[in-house]
C-alpha cells in the first residue's frame, strides 16, 4: 500500500505537470520558477534516534550543582516538542477575534448576524454572552471582550469560529460594530492632569500609587555639598516570545471544559476561568505544555474563556492562537516610566538623601501594574545605603497597550535612572564609578528602604568580581 | 570615528511577590526501584525550571537527576503553583519541593531504621542509599528500602509540601515592612564602540556576575544569564513600540528590531559565590534580574565613548548622533 502511494506520488511529481499544477493561468505568474514540491517519503516516517546515550551528568550523584542537561532539550532538538498550535483534536475548528480600531469609544452596537452566514462558521461570540465579562490579576477591570467601550485600539469586541483559521478571519470582516469616539489620552503625563479624558470614567486614571519614606530626605538634600537632579524615560517594549499566546478549548457533555493553554500560572488561571465562565472549579481543567518563551507576557488569561464558551456553543474543540499582530497589540507591555531623580551627596561620594517621583504608563488595564509600581517603586533608590530617601510612584491609565508583568517588573527602568544618575554623579565629583559604588552599596545586615534587614547580601562582591573580569582598572583612559 | 567606551551598572532584585502570598506546593513518590516522581503546578518557560525542580528532589531524596520525572501544569493532577512569574521557581517551589521530598524520605528511614538496626535519625539518604551516618559502609540501596516500604510494610513513600516566602505588610504611609523574603545581586559592565559620524552603538561584550545564591544548576543559569543580556540588548538600543493616534504603527518582527544572534556582544558570564539559609540548598532565583542591569551599562559605556548622556530609552541611532550633533553645538 505504502509502495503504491509513493509510486502515485513520484509519478505526480513529473516536472512538465508540476507546471500545470502551480502556475495556472489565472494567476499569470509564468516569470517566476515553479516551485519544487518537497517530496515527502511515505513509506519513510521521519527518523530520530531513540538510542542515544544517556547523559552521563544526569546520573550523577548529588544531584545539586550538577549542569544537567535538560530533558525537553533533546525534544526540542528533533522537533518533537508539542506546543499548543502542533496540537490538533477531531473536529477542532479555529477562533478569530475582531479587535477594536480606535483607542477610546463607545460601542454602540455590534451586528454579527451577516458573519454567522458566511462559509465555515459555526458560531460568533460578544461580550455579552460571558457570564462574568472582565478579569485582571489585582483589579478586575478589563473584559474579556468589550462590549461597552473600547480603552485601546486593540480590545476584542467579538469572536468567530469557523473551521479554518482563513474563513474565520474572512468572517471578521463582516462583523459591524458601531462606534462613538471619545476624547483619549496618550501621555502618561497628561493623563495625571485633573482635566484629561478619564480612561475608566468617573474614576481617576491615577488608579495606584506608593509611597517609601525613610528619614528626613528634605534636611538631607540642604546638608549635601551637591545635588543632582535628571529626569528619565523608558519606552513600551514587547515580550516578543518565539510562541504566540494559543489555546485550544473543549467543552464536553458533562459540563466540563478542558483548555490546553500557552499560560505560565495554571492554578491562578483556573481561578480566572471558573469566575469568567462562572463554574466550580472543579468542572474546569486547566493544562500548560512546554511554553514557547514567556517572560511576564503569559501570566493571565486572554482568550481561553471566549474559546471555552465557542466550545460550548458549537459542541467542538476550538483553537485560538495569535498572529503577531494579536501578539503586539492585544497581549500585555512593558510600562514606560517617567523618573524623576534628585540625589545629595557629600564630596566623598557618600549619598546622603534620594527623591525619586514614578509615573507609570499604566495602559488601558491594571493588568500586572500594581506588582510593577511597588516592586519598581522598592528597588528604585538602587542597591545603596541611603539613610533618607522619599519615593512616590504613580501608576496612570492611558488609552494604549495594556502594560503588565515583564521581565524585572519595572526594575530594568528604575535601573537604567539610578545607575545612569549614579554616574553622572561619579563624573562630576571625580570619583571612579566602582568606587563611587562600593563606596554606597549594601553590605551584610544593610536595611532596605523598606526597613527591612538585608541578608545574603552580595552586590560588593558582584561589582568586584565584574570589574576583575572586565579588567576595569587596567582598562582606564 | 568609532570610540570605546566602557560603563557599568549594578542592581538588586527579590524574589516572590511584593508582600501578597505567592505558595507552591509539591508531591514526591518514591517507586519501589528508588527512581521517583515529582508533582509541580508549575509550568516549565524555557528556562530550565522542571530540570532544576528535579534535581532539588533528586538531591533531597539523594538520587541522580535522571532518576527523578517531573510531572507539571495539569490543574487534575498537579498541586497548587502561583506559577512562572517573579523569579520566584527555583526558591518557592523548591523549597516545597525539599519539604515534600523529606517526607517520602522519612517514611524511606523509618522503613530502612530497623532493616539496618539503627534508629530513623541515624540514616542519611545518600548516592542512592539509605545509610546509616558516619558508617556509609552499612547501607540498603534506596530501591530496596522504598520496595520494603511499600510492598512488605504496605506504607508507600509518597510527601507533600508547601513554602510561602515570609513577608510583612508594607506601611500604607511610609512602605516600611518586609516586601520580599530575599534578593539577589548582580553587575554588568559593557563595552561599547560609538560611530560620533553616525550615532550607531556596538556593543562589544559584556561582563556579568550574578548573585543567585548557590547554583542548583549552574549551566541553565548561564542560559539566563545570556537570554536576559539579548533582552538588554534590545531594550538598551533597538526595541520600541511606537503609536500614532493611538494605534501601534510598527506590530510586526519587520519594523519593531530585536537583536538578533549578529548583534550580540561576546558575553563573559560568572556566578557570584553565595549561600542562602532560607533558600532549597542555598539558592535565590535567577529569572529576571539577569535582564534588569544591561541598558544601564550600556547607556554608561556610550557616555564614556562620546560623552552624551541619554536619557530615554531606546539610544538609537538617531537618538545618540542628535545628543551628539548638540553637544557639539553646545
Amino acid at each position: 500500500m505504502a509502495t503504491k502511494t509513493k509510486e502515485v506520488l513520484e509519478s505526480k511529481v513529473k516536472d512538465s505537470e508540476i507546471e500545470d499544477l502551480t502556475a495556472p493561468d489565472n494567476l499569470k505568474v509564468p516569470a517566476k520558477p515553479a516551485l519544487k514540491p518537497v517530496v515527502v517519503p511515505v513509506d519513510k516516517p521521519v527518523v530520530y534516534p531513540l538510542d542515544l546515550p544517556e547523559s552521563e551528568i544526569r546520573l550523577r550523584t548529588p544531584a545539586v550543582g550538577q549542569r544537567a542537561s535538560r530533558p525537553d532539550g533533546r525534544l526540542h532538538g528533533l522537533g518533537q516538542t508539542q506546543y499548543i498550535d502542533d496540537m490538533t483534536f477531531p473536529h477542532m475548528i479555529f477562533a478569530k477575534i475582531l479587535r477594536s480600531e480606535h483607542a477610546h469609544a463607545k460601542i454602540l452596537s455590534i451586528d454579527t448576524s451577516e458573519a454567522e452566514t458566511m462559509p465555515g462558521v459555526l458560531a460568533t461570540l460578544t461580550g455579552a454572552e460571558i457570564p462574568v465579562n472582565s478579569f485582571g490579576p489585582t483589579l478586575q477591570d478589563q473584559p474579556v471582550l468589550a462590549n461597552e467601550i473600547v480603552r485601546h485600539a486593540g480590545d476584542g469586541v467579538a469572536a468567530v469560529a469557523a473551521l479554518t483559521e482563513q474563513q474565520a478571519s474572512d468572517a471578521l470582516s463582516k462583523i459591524k460594530v458601531k462606534y462613538k469616539p471619545l476624547p483619549a489620552v496618550f501621555d502618561p503625563l497628561e493623563a495625571i492632569k485633573d482635566d484629561a479624558p478619564k480612561v475608566h470614567a468617573p474614576r481617576s486614571n491615577i488608579y495606584a500609587s506608593k509611597t517609601i519614606k525613610k528619614g528626613d530626605v528634605e534636611k538631607a538634600l540642604k546638608k549635601s555639598d551637591q545635588v543632582f537632579h535628571k529626569q528619565f524615560k523608558t519606552q513600551m517594549v514587547e515580550h516578543v516570545p518565539l510562541e504566540p499566546h494559543s489555546s485550544v478549548a473543549m467543552w464536553d457533555a458533562n459540563g466540563r471544559v478542558t483548555i490546553y493553554s500557552s499560560l505560565g500560572r495554571i492554578t491562578l488561571g483556573r481561578d480566572d476561568l471558573a469566575r469568567t465562565l462562572g463554574k466550580p472549579m472543579n468542572k474546569i481543567r486547566l493544562v500548560g505544555t512546554i511554553v514557547g518563551g514567556n517572560f511576564g507576557g503569559k501570566n493571565e488569561i486572554t482568550t481561553e474563556p471566549i474559546l471555552a464558551i465557542l466550545s460550548k456553543k458549537t459542541g467542538r474543540p476550538v483553537k485560538g492562537t495569535f498572529t503577531r499582530g494579536d501578539e503586539f497589540i492585544s497581549s500585555t507591555t512593558r510600562h514606560p516610566f517617567v523618573m524623576d531623580y534628585t540625589t545629595g551627596v557629600k564630596k566623598d561620594g557618600q549619598i546622603l538623601g534620594r527623591k525619586i517621583r514614578l509615573v507609570l504608563d499604566g495602559g488601558s488595564y491594571c493588568s500586572w501594574t500594581s506588582t510593577t509600581l511597588g516592586k519598581g517603586g522598592i528597588l528604585a533608590a538602587g542597591p545603596y545605603d541611603i539613610a533618607n530617601l522619599l519615593v512616590e510612584a504613580h501608576a496612570v491609565y492611558t488609552n494604549k497597550t495594556t502594560t503588565g508583568a515583564m521581565r524585572g517588573f519595572g526594575a530594568p527602568q528604575v535601573c537604567f535612572a539610578y545607575e545612569s544618575h549614579m554616574d553622572d554623579m561619579a563624573h562630576a565629583l571625580g570619583i571612579d564609578p566602582l568606587e563611587m559604588r562600593l563606596r554606597n552599596a549594601f553590605n551584610e545586615g544593610s536595611v532596605s528602604p523598606t526597613g527591612q534587614l538585608l541578608q545574603s547580601v552580595a552586590i560588593k562582591e558582584s561589582l568586584q568580581q565584574a570589574a576583575e573580569r572586565f579588567g576595569w582598572k587596567e582598562s582606564t583612559k | 570615528m568609532k570610540k570605546r567606551g566602557r560603563g557599568m551598572a549594578c542592581m538588586w532584585y527579590p524574589i516572590g511577590f511584593t508582600v501578597a502570598a505567592n505558595p507552591s506546593a509539591a508531591t514526591v513518590k518514591v517507586n519501589t526501584d528508588g527512581t521517583a516522581t515529582l508533582l509541580t503546578g508549575t509550568v516549565e518557560t524555557g528556562q530550565g525550571a522542571l530540570t532544576v525542580l528535579g534535581q532539588i528532589a533528586a538531591e533531597a531524596l539523594g538520587i541522580a537527576t535522571d532518576d527523578v520525572h517531573v510531572v507539571s501544569a495539569d490543574t487534575d493532577t498537579t498541586p497548587m503553583d502561583t506559577g512562572a512569574i517573579a523569579s520566584r521557581t527555583t526558591y518557592v517551589t523548591g523549597n516545597a519541593v525539599i519539604k515534600a521530598a523529606e517526607q517520602a524520605r522519612e517514611i524511606l528511614f523509618e522503613a530502612a531504621a530497623p532493616m539496618l538496626n539503627v534508629k530513623p535519625e541515624q540514616l542519611e539518604a545518600r548516592d542512592r542509599k539509605i545509610q546509616v551516618l558516619g558508617f556509609p559502609q552499612q547501607y540498603k540501596t534506596i530501591g530496596e528500602v522504598a520496595h520494603h516500604s511499600e510492598i512488605v510494610i504496605g506504607r508507600p513513600a509518597i510527601g507533600s509540601g508547601s513554602y510561602n516566602p515570609p513577608t510583612v505588610e508594607m506601611d500604607p504611609e511610609t512602605g516600611q515592612g518586609k516586601p520580599f523574603s530575599t534578593y539577589v545581586y548582580a553587575t554588568q559592565i559593557a563595552d561599547v564602540e560609538v560611530d560620533d559620524e553616525t550615532g550607531e552603538v556596538e556593543v562589544l561584550r559584556i561582563v556579568a556576575a550574578h548573585d543567585c545564591g548557590t547554583p542548583i544548576n549552574p549551566m541553565l543559569v548561564e542560559g539566563q544569564i545570556q537570554g536576559g543580556i539579548s533582552m538588554g540588548v534590545g531594550f538598551a538600543l533597538q526595541e520600541e513600540i511606537l503609536f500614532k493616534d493611538g494605534k501601534q504603527v510598527n506590530p510586526n518582527l519587520t519594523n519593531y528590531i530585536m537583536p538578533t544572534s549578529l548583534d550580540m556582544p561576546e558575553l563573559e558570564v560568572e556566578m557570584v559565590d553565595n549561600y542562602d539559609p532560607t533558600g532549597p540548598f542555598g539558592a535565590k532565583g535567577a529569572g529576571e534580574p539577569t535582564a534588569v542591569p544591561t541598558a544601564a551599562a550600556i547607556m554608561n559605556a556610550i557616555y564614556d565613548a562620546v560623552g552624551v548622556r541619554i536619557t530615554s530609552l531606546p539610544a538609537t541611532s538617531e537618538k545618540v548622533l542628535s545628543a551628539i550633533l548638540e553637544q557639539k553645538a553646545a
